[in-house]
């Protein structure tokens, strides 16, 4: 889906909008911001459109539009945090599910900066000074992105994970990644400086924490990770991998067949771990209080996604 | 499959196995090296004014002097800016600033004060530059670091170590795995030994999200946090950023993926010390949120 380019007013306020503008590619990302760009080129990154609004006292007003290949994209970025205060701009209400994960808000707005999601594009407006004033201006641009916005759906896979489990288990839904990459992964829940699930951008995956809603007692959560790849080799391959890795007293050569059983489950030392093989899918659960939790876990997101039809390359 | 190097894991920061699996897979037969060095104590000073920066992020120049004062002086013991400063640069020095240039940059109030403080000591201006870029140190006999306190999305914390970057002539080889590396540019021939003073502007750090600013992980702090050993330095911008953290959430929130690079710089490197118990912490000024 190819974003409508956003009119973007001359004026919002005191602030006039300089001339110019800055294009930012793959290639100069980095002179851009550093290593902040390893961000942007861990999911599927065109180009950034940087504008500048300036006022004579009120500090100056950043605009950053993102244009990423596919919704899925720019859904991803808003969804490393859902932390501020959801911003609606009038256009069709928010949907809402009590099954799966569904975004209540595609823009946050907190001390000054509003992160939104419109389309394929993923944008930061940012006022230098947060005022009464510059919060209306920042939103009045926000909504000048969003004008266009087509309100496409969450990536499928955000909508396999259950919201809650046998009422015990409780998703973090404010805690919801999507990402492909595993540096994004390592920012969320760290496993290893080493690509040890094999990411890159041809795969998905969705991370987010349960949480036990019994009220027995203390807290326990539990960390869920689900990977989407290409076909099914390269989940088990990918399986291998982390197999090697991360569980390296765990000697056994994963096949489609002794993967796919049953959940392979581990006790560690934050917990139990347990995962399996899905066709061209991997769900791990790491840090479960027990290895009947994890297995349900496990069990549960694996009917879900039988059933969505998410693994019809099995 | 089997049998490869160990990769470094979530694990062995839980089983306290970082360094060696750490030294063999990433630093080879090096990690150990540091170990042996002697435990001295390494001083650190944190000098903070609660009107050295407004809600309005407007800065009070006049406060930020005292604050260098206070700073220099519990830093090297003398009694005065000027003896303070000559203790650490030879008056004939060409002295290189390296503030963080952009994306959450050092306040060039701060810059200004310190440049302004080595004039006041005899420095003639001509011999103090800006030596943030590559190569730019190679032409400098001392140097100041003076970076701004940020969180990294890539290597937890982006603030002393990572300042250099640029001298390597290749930052991106330092950003995913290798950022584990960044000591090693402390060491490039250019670059070693030059550091006289890491002076990092804590007036308003961003404790998530970094490099790219998000207001609601940034806060008046408005501090000075400084020394001469980097690591040490580090170790307690670390501090001050992972405390940050646990009040935002209200529980801990360790940064993720765990800083490396601060350890590295200690046991590889020999750069610093980056163990708490050996750094003596120098505080005064604003009590408020010390997160200490």
């Amino acid at each position: 889906m190819n974003a409508s380019k956003p009119k973007l007013p001359q004026t919002v306020g005191v602030w006039n909008r300089l001339e110019s503008h800055r294009i930012i590619n793959s290639e100069n990302i980095f002179n851009y911001m550093n290593g902040a760009g390893e961000l942007y080129l861990s999911y599927r990154f065109r180009h950034l459109e940087v504008f500048n609004y300036k006022s004579a006292d009120q500090g100056d007003i950043l605009v950053e539009l993102y244009f990423m290949e596919t919704p899925g994209d720019a859904f991803g970025l808003l969804s490393l945090d859902w932390g501020g205060e959801p911003v609606s701009f009038g256009g069709t209400p928010a949907a809402v599910s009590n099954q799966y994960f569904m975004a209540s808000t595609r823009a946050l707005y907190g001390g000054g900066l509003l992160r939104l999601w419109s389309d394929s594009i993923y944008s930061r407006i940012m006022a230098e000074r947060e005022t009464p004033v510059s919060k209306e201006a920042v939103l009045a641009l926000g909504k000048a992105i969003a004008a266009g916005d087509r309100s496409p759906s969450e990536p499928a896979l955000v909508k396999i994970l259950p919201l809650e489990i046998d009422s015990t288990w409780k998703l973090r839904v404010d805690r919801l990644s999507f990402f492909r990459s595993h540096l994004v992964l390592n920012s969320i829940y760290y496993l290893s400086h080493e690509n040890i699930l094999d990411l890159d951008l041809s795969t998905e995956a969705v991370s987010a924490p349960y949480e036990n809603i019994s009220g027995s007692g203390d807290l326990k959560r539990n960390q869920f990770l689900l990977v989407q790849y290409k076909n099914p080799e390269h989940a088990r391959q990918a399986l291998n991998r982390f197999n090697d890795a991360y569980l390296p007293g765990n000697k056994k050569e994963i096949t489609v067949e002794t993967a796919s059983d049953s959940a392979s489950i581990f006790k560690l030392e934050e917990g139990w771990l347990a995962y399996k093989l899905i066709g061209r899918h991997i769900a791990i659960v790491f840090e479960s209080p027990d290895p009947e939790s994890a297995r349900t876990i496990l069990q549960k997101n694996e009917s879900n996604l039988l059933e969505k039809g998410g693994d019809h390359e099995r | 499959m089997k049998d490869k190097m160990p990769v470094l894991t979530r694990r062995d920061f839980i089983r306290g196995t970082v360094g060696i699996t750490l030294g063999a897979s990433v630093f080879g037969l090096q990690w150990p090296m540091g170990e042996a060095r002697a435990t001295a104590t390494s001083l650190v000073t944190v000098v903070r004014d609660k009107n050295a920066m407004d809600s309005a992020k407007n800065i009070n120049a006049t406060v930020l002097e005292k604050m260098l004062t206070e700073t220099l002086t519990k830093v090297t013991g003398q009694k005065n800016t000027k003896d303070a400063w000559l203790s650490l640069v030879k008056s004939n020095d060409v002295i290189g600033l390296v503030p963080t240039d952009h994306l959450n940059p050092t306040h060039d109030e701060v810059v200004d004060v310190v440049k302004n403080s080595l004039m006041d000591a005899g420095i003639p201006e001509d011999r103090i530059r800006d030596a943030q870029g590559p190569w730019n140190a190679k032409e400098c006999d001392a140097l100041i670091a003076i970076p701004g306190l940020k969180a990294h999305w890539l290597t937890g914390i982006g603030t002393v170590l990572k300042n250099y970057i640029m001298y390597s002539g290749s930052p991106s080889s330092y950003h995913r795995s290798n950022s584990a590396k960044l000591g090693e540019i402390w060491n490039l021939p250019f670059v070693r030994g030059k550091t006289k003073l890491v002076l990092v502007d804590a007036l308003y750090p961003l404790c998530d999200k970094g490099p790219q600013p998000d207001p609601r992980y940034q806060w008046n702090y408005n501090g000075f946090v400084a020394g001469t050993d980097p690591v040490a330095v580090e170790t307690v911008c670390l501090k001050i950023i992972t405390e940050k953290r646990k009040v935002i959430r209200g529980e801990p929130w360790p940064l993720s993926p765990p800083p490396i690079c601060v350890e590295a710089a200690d046991k590889v490197y020999g750069l610093g010390t980056s163990q708490m118990e050996q750094i003596q912490i120098k505080h005064s000024g604003w009590e408020h949120e010390l997160l200490l």
